[in-house]
């Protein structure tokens, strides 16, 4: 399994990985693709300047799929990670290895909240602008997070406090007192509402079930919430995540950086042989999606309906918690994801997305514990790390 | 969806695909036409569309000229360059 794509040859303390989309000055970052192989910045992002400050060492860049946009990581140019026909997800496995304190990653599209989920581990998405990302590879800019994963809950809690806060460089970062929100606890966790689907392997259902348990054991009151919400959250956030990633990755055309074709006698053929040798399918087809919603036939009637409906679900979030305090989900549909289960299904990050999209959409922040994820209202954070220590059973 | 519209944003997105990729890529769009319909189960009439999830305010500075890079930085990372240039190729035939 190819975990790092570069390794810092320094020897670490306090070691910590970032996803291969977090710039560094003295690592390449390629953000999954054959279009960044060994591309060097010359800045870093904020977020690793903070960490540095703080006494961390960065040891290395952990494999990601191409822009982060797939499920688990599997459409890395530098190849999945896999074990035993089981996909996994390199930062992941470098957290459940104790070769990391922590992993820095950037939560595109649910892929580390997944890997966390299947690997047993804590992973914090904090609300959105919490967080600085100047210096993070660009994919979907008004739903993207830089969060943390790791072996417990107050290990995240630990890593967030030396990153949140207020950065001038990034024009979707809060103020400094509303980003130092996510470090304290704001409320207690008393009533949790649930996502109960049909769609979840039985595995998950029972995982979902003993969570649920733990938390009435703990004193906590749960309810059911109508479910409606996720598959229109979900086809909302894939037209967002589309036509944002489009935009993207336009400025992608092999002639400041990046791969550069053999393959051309004039710039047109320049442009489309660099893009078409370099980009995976999944990046291909998510821009040639994202394109036709933003199309002049498509823009109202798809992109313009789905930034409505954007709204229509963070209003029915926000009355949600008027009642409740979090909301409780699977994260996946099943326990493990085969070489197969990708086969099979190219779009499967599209579909996976179904338990993932709320959180992204609305920007809340998502907690992923003992295999569920708790989504709770606007810089609960801290209040959402506790209760995921009785999810993962944390001291017991 | 058909093929010519998949032509067209072949084009305007400078990219090109195999037989294989433009078939999975219709049965995709077929799909998705259905997923849409998802949506249209919402009234979005008076709804105001949502861009930024969080209230952001403009955030101004003065408009002072600093030298962040010299160009041999940022030509470290172009795929070709001379003397100080990028190099493409001819743009006009």
């Amino acid at each position: 399994m190819k975990l790092y794509i570069t390794k810092s040859a320094a020897a670490a303390k306090n070691a910590v990985v970032l996803d291969d989309m977090i710039l560094t000055k003295d690592m390449p970052t390629s953000a999954g693709s054959k279009m960044l192989d060994g591309y060097m910045s010359l800045f870093e992002a904020e977020v690793v300047t903070r960490l540095r400050d703080a006494g961390y060492d960065i040891c290395g860049k952990a494999n990601v799929g191409e822009i982060c946009i797939d499920l688990l990581g599997e459409t890395s140019y530098y190849g999945a990670c896999i074990d035993n026909d089981e996909i996994k997800n390199a930062s992941a496995e470098l957290v459940k290895s104790g070769e990391v304190e922590f992993a820095i990653n950037l939560d595109v599209n649910g892929a580390p909240r997944r890997a966390a989920a299947l690997a047993d581990l804590v992973y914090i998405k904090p609300t959105y602008g919490t967080v600085s990302r100047f210096g993070t590879i660009p994919a979907v800019c008004s739903g993207e997070t830089v969060g943390v994963m790791a072996k417990t809950a107050d290990k995240c809690k630990e890593a967030l406090s030396k990153i949140a806060g207020h950065d001038d460089k990034d024009g979707t970062s809060l103020k400094d007192e509303d980003c130092k929100k996510v470090n304290v606890k704001s409320k207690d966790i008393k009533k949790v509402a649930v996502f109960k689907t049909d769609d979840i392997s039985d595995e998950v259902k029972a995982k979902l079930d003993e969570k649920l348990e733990l938390l009435k054991v703990s004193g906590v009151e749960v309810i059911e919430l109508d479910t409606r919400i996720l598959e229109k959250a979900q086809v909302a956030w894939n037209i967002l995540m589309s036509a944002e990633v489009c935009n993207n990755v336009s400025k992608y055309d092999g002639i400041k950086y990046g791969y550069r074709t053999k393959n051309f006698s004039n710039i047109d053929e320049l442009y489309t042989n660099s893009r078409s040798e370099s980009f995976g399918y999944l990046l291909k087809s998510t821009i040639l999606f994202g394109s036709e919603t933003l199309s002049d036939d498509n823009y109202m009637k798809v992109y313009d309906k789905a930034l409505r409906v954007r709204r229509v679900i963070c209003e029915f979030m926000e009355k949600a918690f008027k009642d409740i305090d979090a909301i409780i989900s699977p994260v996946c549909k099943k326990m493990a994801y085969t070489v197969s289960d990708i086969e099979k299904d190219t779009y499967i990050a599209y579909d996976e997305s179904k338990f993932t999209a709320v959180a992204s959409i609305t920007g809340l922040p998502s907690v992923v514990a003992g295999g569920v994820e708790l989504i709770g209202s606007a810089f609960t954070d801290a209040s959402l790390l506790e209760t995921a220590k009785v999810l993962a059973k944390e001291g017991k | 969806m058909d093929r010519e519209t998949l032509r067209r944003l072949e084009s305007l997105n400078q990219l090109k695909l195999t037989d294989d990729e433009k078939n999975k890529m219709l049965d995709f769009f077929g799909f998705y036409d259905e997923e849409l319909k998802k949506l249209d189960e919402i009234d979005t009439e008076n709804v105001l569309r949502m861009v930024h999830v969080m209230p952001l305010e403009n955030v101004l500075r003065e408009d002072v000229a600093k030298k962040l890079f010299t160009r041999d930085e940022l030509q470290k990372s172009a795929p070709e360059s001379t003397d100080g240039y990028w190099q493409v190729p001819r743009l006009v035939e």
